[in-house]
């Protein structure tokens, strides 16, 4: 008798758990998405790619477009940043282990190792150098070892900075340089462990190049590790270069990564990954201009004031001054790599806008990203739907090739993403080039 | 009253497996309950993780609580003639569900993780429990150190 109760209590477990029917994500590409009602799961869905790698596969790209590893048999590339002389800098990390709090983070910590690859992180900083710009490097080296899950990396002037998930540190950098044997300087601790939930921690230095940016993500989904644990997190901090200190610049940002300044305008702008578990489509993540002092929302609000039931006590003084942000992206796509395309080799269509890496779902019973996007700017802002530019990181399998995470420019034009999953740098260029 | 003395099948050296069992979920489930409570008075997300812990716990010990009541159950013929200890069964089975399912409520993150459908839940279980608790007045196991017949009123 007791089974029977428990197999038809488990039916209708599994009943509930599906939820609402996800809607067409391209509802949710653009300024005004579609946000539809709040859905409470008994049991989320939890639906991540098994990752399989590539063997002789390369990802699909747009028509007008060819692609090409450029490096392979990385150990977790998440960032890519090029150097004035055109190297270019592959941050591998992997994250900190999780703590376990409660039972369901059990489950969460298998979720996460089957959503990456089985390699480690290298925790380092490789450099490739492509002098004659085929796409093949002559030299690959490692310019920085023994770093701390690391992820942001910016250079002024000759510094080096790196951002590591628990600090801001400097290096000397030289022009041509392959390897860095001084040890860095720290310049500001960042929040870091012993939870470190969003670990990755995005850097970016202003055009005059005085002050650094650095987003740092929350430390929960929505609180659920308490509201202490959020001090200085869900922001953007804004850190003077010349004596370390920090304020912060935004705050209500969940995970803001890509952070980068749009060139015509020179506003900063970033990508959000944005509240799980009130259903396939909510809450759409997001790229959007940051204001000084502005409040996104986090925890409190999504997309203005639409408030989130599981936050207590609530703020309504913030929630009435939560700036919706400007373009989404549609829901879980986990954008974590942003690039404004200022080069000439791709196509005319491509140029002047930006690219967005999407590292893929887990909250959705059907994927959503796993791929990465153009979002075409006029004037600074975005102009028009969202284009699919490279995908194929899934196949029809439903299996995982690889999950993009960065992306950058190189100095001849050439897209470079960043694959953690399948553990190669690409390359795109105009096919022919 | 009658009661009914039953020799347990399953028995740890000569302790009824059932009875060593059956407090350790319905304290867990109580505590679940008080703080429930206090994380519906103070927001502190502490007093929700102590609740989502205890409550696991509790079905963990559970499994074997009906495990062992399952088999002393089928091996007595003479208890199966009780309907004190149909209601028993099923009392407990409703309970462990709905149990099942404040597990799983209560692993929503913060705040609706508790308020108002997890703690609704964590009451309702205490109080099956506590009146499948009376019901069992009539029964009691024979043997080993556990209460026998004579200690009952």
């Amino acid at each position: 008798m007791n089974v029977r109760l428990l197999v038809a209590a488990t039916m209708v477990l599994a009943l509930a758990a599906c939820g609402p029917a996800p809607i067409d994500p391209y509802r949710q590409v653009g300024p005004n998405p579609y946000l539809p009602d709040i859905h409470q799961y008994l049991l989320p869905p939890m639906k991540v790619a098994k990752i399989v790698g590539w063997g002789d596969k390369t990802p699909t790209v747009a028509p007008g477009l060819q692609i090409k590893a450029m490096a392979k048999d990385l150990h977790d590339p998440r960032s890519i940043y090029v150097l004035p002389n055109g190297d270019i800098l592959v941050v591998e990390a992997d994250g900190p282990p999780a703590p376990v709090h409660r039972p369901k983070e059990l489950v969460m910590n298998l979720l996460e190792k089957k959503a990456h690859s089985a390699v480690k992180g290298g925790n380092r900083i490789l450099l490739l150098r492509d002098a004659d710009g085929d796409g093949v490097p002559e030299l690959q080296t490692v310019l920085i070892d023994h770093l701390n899950h690391p992820f942001g990396v910016v250079l002024v002037g000759s510094d080096l900075y790196v951002a590591n998930t628990d600090a801001v540190v400097r290096f000397p950098y030289f022009p041509g340089e392959i390897q860095i044997r001084e040890p860095g300087v720290k310049l500001t601790d960042l929040p870091g462990g012993p939870i470190d939930h969003h670990w990755t921690k995005s850097l970016t230095a202003s055009p005059d190049g005085t002050k650094l940016y650095a987003g740092v993500g929350s430390n929960s989904n929505i609180t659920e590790n308490g509201i202490g644990a959020e001090l200085g997190r869900a922001a953007i901090w804004e850190i003077d270069r010349a004596t370390g200190a920090h304020r912060e610049f935004a705050t209500g940002l969940r995970n803001p990564n890509g952070l980068t300044f749009e060139p015509t305008t020179h506003q900063l702008w970033t990508v959000v990954n944005e509240r799980d578990e009130l259903g396939p489509d909510l809450v759409p993540d997001y790229m959007t201009s940051v204001k000084d002092g502005g409040f996104y929302g986090w925890p409190y609000s999504y997309y203005g004031q639409h408030l989130d039931p599981r936050v207590k006590p609530q703020r309504p003084d913030l929630v009435a001054k939560a700036i919706a942000p400007d373009y989404a992206l549609s829901s879980h796509v986990a954008p974590l790599g942003l690039v404004f395309y200022t080069g000439s080799n791709l196509p005319p269509q491509y140029r002047g806008g930006a690219f967005v890496g999407e590292h893929g779902s887990w909250d959705r019973t059907q994927l959503n990203g796993y791929k990465v996007v153009y979002v075409p700017f006029a004037n600074g802002r975005p102009s028009g739907s969202a284009q699919d530019v490279v995908t194929g990181f899934v196949g029809s399998d439903g299996a995982a090739h690889g999950r993009p995470v960065g992306v950058a420019m190189d100095s001849r034009g050439g897209l470079l993403i960043a694959d953690d999953a399948g553990n190669v740098v690409w390359r795109v260029t105009a096919a022919g080039s | 009253m009658s009661i009914y003395a039953s020799q347990a099948a399953a028995r740890l050296r000569r302790h009824p497996v059932h009875t060593l069992l059956a407090p350790i979920p319905f304290v867990c489930f109580l505590g679940t309950l008080f703080t429930d409570v206090v994380y519906w008075r103070t927001a502190d997300m502490q007093w929700a993780n102590f609740s989502v812990w205890m409550l696991v716990a509790g079905l963990v010990v559970s499994v074997l609580v009906v495990l062992a009541g399952l088999v002393d159950f089928l091996a007595d013929p003479g208890l199966r003639a009780q309907r004190a200890a149909w209601v028993h069964g099923a009392g407990d089975a409703v309970a462990l569900v709905l149990a099942i399912l404040n597990a799983f409520i209560h692993s929503r993150d913060a705040y609706t993780s508790v308020v108002p459908w997890g703690l609704f839940l964590s009451a309702v279980v205490v109080v099956i429990l506590v009146a499948v608790g009376r019901n069992d007045r009539g029964l009691v196991y024979r043997a080993g150190s556990g209460p026998t017949a004579e200690d009952r009123p």
